[in-house]
Formats: structure tokens, C-alpha cells, sequence
């Protein structure tokens, strides 16, 4: 597969403070790619910069092969994208709305209709297409959001944050339609999130903080290397199993009346539970989640900080 | 283009802000209907075709502020567009920087020229309907002309204004200021002759009075001739200066062309200081 965005040792800075520091990265075509992290992380001055809206400091973006500060307007016919806030004027209709926005891209009057339809067809739109745009409900604005992304039928699609704010069930809608545009269209998808859950449907993931990239890899590369699993155990004799894994030795942490015991593999937990057989009233062994990755992920970052301030 | 049609469509789509981009212009007629309309009458001696001098005298006054204040109101879609952050679809679509301000400049004079058409239409059948004469076929269009350049000139104008606001709000506020002064200062509330020297001078250099002076000769003309029929040169031109028909500067009279030139120099001299403004911000 072919790389569709290329980002190398970007920077971007606001007076003194360094909103982008030397951030690579890239996307290969077709793929699901996920920009992660919390709110002021960086990921929006980032994609800013990918669209074309900010000029960097330093660094070289391409996308398509193009570059981004050369070739702008080409860049442009290239991404499709979902602004984090509704954008689409709210006094006029669906159609209106995407009509404007797709004489943006001179598509003839022939041309305009079809456009419209085909996207209304993907977005499921079709029965509010003369509605006005600011009477829509949160989940129906998004689709109609990403419809006007698809007009000018993009390589790329740029979500940004698109299910903030959404009720479960729209989040789900909208996850089945970006899902599907990427597996049926073989679209590029580049979506950023703060949902770590949602990450986990991407081929790749990218992690931000702070203006710099502190984790990258897939979903389940990610999982293996943050997480860990951990063995919780109700004792039938607390005290007893208490002394027991003191002498072997074991690292735990009480909660209430409930043993945890991390482990470095899931497999750890059969030699354990096999040792304390008698002592165990019942067991649970805990697989941890994507948000608990990324916990960890901001902790581990946090702790290395905290060694520099030391040293120095 | 695209921009161009969106915006007018946004423009009559808001109900609120047409109101508001009207609000100067009802208020005006308000205060002419109530008091201010007495007010200039009584203060002037009695002549023939007084009511219908005066009301020339009025809707010349009345199209100068709607030239200004609904090219105002059309722009606060490029207000609102910046501060809902709307505008960004636009940076990031194949279009023209220079094609997408053209577009908010276009619609707001295209916006500002029709409604300015609907105050002329409305003067005319006033005109009808209180039994006086219609405007000649040559007025109408030596008025559509100076509507025109009104318009053009005020966009620019507003064009360098809007670049300093960055919310609906101050705008909004800022609106209705303008819209409140540009009658004084125009000399549209009260005829210059009636206002002190230093306030005459500001009027003379304010660019919305030339258009206010030169639609005053367009459609003054029919009733001045029947009021000055008899009457002394001298009493015609004091009366000329004191309702701002044409000013005296530095002894002369302005002619109609001085006052044309003179709202195309404010045309050009502000598009040229909204182009370098809007390009120093964006580096």
C-alpha cells in the first residue's frame, strides 16, 4: 500500500508556546487511521495544517503527493472534510446547502444534481433534503456534514471529532457509515478522537500529547505494549491468602475485600489460581481496555517528564 | 459567484437581520412621520410646493441610509461566518481567497442596490398616490446611478470596518451605531444649515452626504421648479445650502461631478485599505 499522507518532523508555534513539536507520521491509503488525544493535544492545528488552513513553521506535509504550501488548491479537491462544529449555513436547506458547497468545486449544473444524490444515497439523507439545515438534529447535521464532504467523491476523508457530542445510538450510526465508505469506496479515512473506544476500530492509531506523538502502532500493538491484564480474587480467608502471597512473595493491592494482582501475562493466572486453590472463593481475570491503554499510555509520558525535571 | 448567491440568500433568509439592517431606516421614517418632518416645516416660510419639496427632500435622505445601512447588514454574514468559524469550509475548498471576499463584497452590494430599488419604488408611488409628480424615466435612472456608486463606495467603506470585528455581537452593536449617526452625520435628521459650523465641515467631508446632496438634486428637481418659480436666485441657493443640496467648500459650490468623484475616490482609496489591511492580517 501506498503512503497517501506524509507528515515529517512538523512544527508549529503560537509566540512561545509549541503547539506541534516534530511530528511524523503517515497514512497509507485506504486505511482507518486514527489521531488520538486529549482536548490542546495537538491534533487540531495538525489536521489544520494537512488542510491547508495554517502554514507550519517547519517540516514537510504531503498528501497525494502533493505539498501541502506548493500545491494547496490541488490538496484541496483531494480532502474531503468534517469540521468538528456544524458549518453548513442553518437557514437553508439540505439541498441548498449542498448545492452551494458543490459549485465550490465547478461542478456544472448536470454535474451538481447527481453529486447530490449519490451522497444523500450513502449518507441516508434523502427524506430531509428540504429541511432546513438548523432545524436537523445533532446526528442528522453530522450526516449531512459528511455528505458534503463526499461531493467532489474525495481520496481522503478528515473527520474531526465526529461523534463529540452525539447520543450512543447516532455514534454508532455514524461509525457504520464512516466504516463503510472506507471498506466499500477504499476510502483514506483520518479521523481524530478523544474516544478511545473508537480508536479501536482504525488500522493505526496515533497518539498526541502536548504537542508531540507519545505512542503510535495498531490498535492491538498498542494493547499488548501498555496494557497488562490483572487477576482479581475473592479470598474465602482473607488473612490466610494474605500471609500466603506475602511470603511467596506476590505483588498485590487490597480493594475492600477484593485482591488484585497484575499480571504480565493472562496465562500467569493459571499457575497462581492453581497455587491458592483452597484460599479462593472466586476469580475474575481482567483484560484491559483501550481506555485504560491510554492511561497508561498519558501516566507512562507523564513519569518520564517528571524524571527530566529531576535531572535537571 | 457561488458566495455572491449564498450570501443574498442567507441575507433575505434571516428575518432578524433584515429587520435590523432596516431598523435605521424605520426609525427615520418613524421620526419624520412623528415630529421631525414638522419639525423642518415649520422652521421654513411657507412656498409653493412645500409638502412635496419636503418629501423629495426626505426619501433623498432616506435612500442615502438605506445605501449604507443594508450593504451594513449583508456583511454580517462574513462577520458571522468568521466567528462560527463557517468561513473554514471555504478555506478548504478549492475557491479563491480573492473570489470568496469578492463574494461578500458583491452580495452586499447587490443586496444594499435592491433594497435601495424598493425605497425608490416606494417614493415613487407615495408620490402618485399624495397626487404629485412621478420621477421622470431620467431620473430614475440618474437615481439608480447614484444608488450605484452609494452602494459601492458604503461596501467599501464597511469592508475596512468589518475587518476589526470578531463577533456577531460587536458588529451587531456597532451596526446600530452607525445606523443611528449616519443620519446626523449626513445631514439627513437635521439640514446642515441648522447644525454649527464644525458639524457642517464633518458632513461636507462624511461621503454618504454627497450621495444624500445628489439625490437630493435628482428628485427635488420637478418640485423646485414649481417652488422657485417666482422666487429670488439668492433665496433658491440659501435654501440649496441650507438643505445640503449642494455644500460650499472653501467658497464654492460643489457640483454634481465633484460630489460623484468624490464618492468614487472613497471607493477606491477604501478598497485598497481593506485589501492591504486584510493581507497584513493574513501573514
Amino acid at each position: 500500500m501506498s503512503k497517501i499522507i506524509e507528515v515529517h518532523h512538523l512544527y508549529k508555534s503560537f509566540g512561545a508556546v509549541e503547539a506541534v513539536k516534530d511530528v511524523s507520521f503517515y497514512v497509507e491509503e485506504g486505511s482507518l487511521f486514527s489521531f488520538l488525544g486529549t482536548n490542546g493535544a495537538g491534533k487540531s492545528i495538525t489536521i489544520s495544517i494537512l488542510l491547508t488552513l495554517l502554514k507550519q513553521d517547519a517540516g514537510e506535509v504531503k498528501v497525494n503527493g502533493l505539498t501541502v504550501g506548493k500545491e494547496d488548491e490541488a490538496i484541496r479537491k483531494e480532502i474531503g472534510v468534517v469540521f468538528q462544529q456544524s458549518i453548513l449555513d442553518p437557514l437553508l436547506t439540505v439541498k441548498e446547502n449542498l448545492d452551494y458547497r458543490a459549485r465550490l468545486y465547478k461542478m456544472t449544473k448536470e454535474e451538481r444534481p447527481a453529486a447530490i444524490e449519490r451522497v444523500a444515497a450513502t449518507v441516508d439523507i434523502s427524506s430531509i433534503m428540504n429541511r432546513r439545515y438548523g432545524k436537523l438534529s445533532g446526528g442528522q447535521k453530522r450526516r449531512v456534514d459528511i455528505a458534503r464532504a463526499l461531493l467532489h467523491q474525495p481520496k481522503i476523508l478528515l473527520l474531526d471529532e465526529p461523534t463529540t457530542g452525539l447520543d450512543p445510538q447516532n455514534r454508532k450510526q455514524i461509525w457504520n457509515t464512516i466504516l463503510q465508505l472506507q471498506r466499500e469506496n477504499n476510502m483514506t479515512v483520518f479521523l481524530t478522537t478523544h474516544y478511545i473506544e473508537e480508536a479501536a476500530n482504525s488500522n493505526y492509531v496515533v497518539v498526541m500529547k502536548a504537542g508531540e506523538i507519545i505512542a503510535k502502532g495498531t490498535p492491538h500493538h498498542l494493547k499488548s505494549q501498555y496494557s497488562a491484564d490483572r487477576l482479581m480474587i475473592l479470598a474465602k480467608d482473607s488473612a490466610r491468602l494474605r500471609r500466603q502471597l506475602r511470603t511467596d512473595e506476590v505483588v498485590f493491592t487490597e480493594e475492600h475485600s477484593t485482591f488484585l494482582i497484575h499480571l504480565e501475562k493472562t496465562t500467569d493466572a493459571i499457575v497462581l489460581l492453581a497455587n491458592y486453590e483452597e484460599l479462593i472463593d472466586s476469580f475474575e481475570v481482567q483484560k484491559s481496555s483501550l481506555d485504560d491503554v491510554f492511561i497508561q499510555i498519558h501516566n507512562r509520558k507523564e513519569d518520564l517528564h517528571r524524571d527530566d525535571c529531576y535531572e535537571a | 459567484m457561488t458566495v455572491t448567491k449564498r450570501n443574498i440568500l442567507l441575507y433575505f433568509r434571516d428575518k432578524s437581520a433584515l429587520f435590523f439592517s432596516l431598523l435605521a431606516v424605520i426609525i427615520l421614517v418613524l421620526l419624520y412621520g412623528t415630529f421631525l418632518g414638522n419639525l423642518i416645516s415649520d422652521s421654513l416660510p411657507d412656498f409653493p410646493a412645500k409638502k412635496w419639496l419636503l418629501l423629495s427632500w426626505i426619501f433623498a435622505g432616506i435612500l442615502a441610509v438605506t445605501s449604507v445601512t443594508t450593504t451594513l447588514g449583508a456583511f454580517g454574514t462574513l462577520v458571522e461566518d468568521r466567528s462560527t468559524e463557517a468561513n473554514l469550509d471555504f478555506y478548504a475548498s478549492p475557491i479563491k481567497r480573492s473570489a470568496l471576499f469578492g463574494g461578500y463584497v458583491m452580495s452586499s452590494i447587490f443586496v444594499g442596490f435592491i433594497m435601495c430599488l424598493l425605497v425608490l419604488l416606494a417614493a415613487n408611488a407615495i408620490f402618485f398616490f399624495s397626487g404629485d409628480e412621478m420621477l421622470t424615466v431620467l431620473q430614475v435612472l440618474k437615481a439608480i446611478g447614484v444608488i450605484s456608486l452609494s452602494v459601492i463606495s458604503s461596501s467599501s467603506m464597511i469592508l475596512l470596518l468589518v475587518s476589526f470585528f470578531k463577533t456577531v455581537k460587536a458588529f451587531a452593536a456597532a451596526s446600530t451605531v452607525i445606523g443611528t449617526l449616519l443620519g446626523f452625520l449626513a445631514g439627513i435628521y437635521i439640514p446642515i444649515g441648522n447644525l454649527p459650523a464644525y458639524l457642517q465641515t464633518v458632513i461636507k467631508l462624511f461621503p454618504t452626504s454627497h450621495s444624500a446632496a445628489l439625490l437630493r438634486q435628482i428628485l427635488m428637481e420637478q418640485p423646485m421648479q414649481e417652488t422657485f418659480a417666482q422666487a429670488p436666485a439668492s433665496a433658491k441657493q440659501e435654501f440649496l445650502l441650507d438643505m445640503g443640496v449642494f455644500y460650499e467648500i472653501n467658497g464654492d459650490f460643489t457640483s454634481p461631478l465633484f460630489s460623484v468623484l468624490y464618492l468614487v475616490g472613497v471607493a477606491i482609496l477604501f478598497s485598497i485599505l481593506a485589501a492591504a489591511f486584510m493581507n497584513r492580517k493574513r501573514s
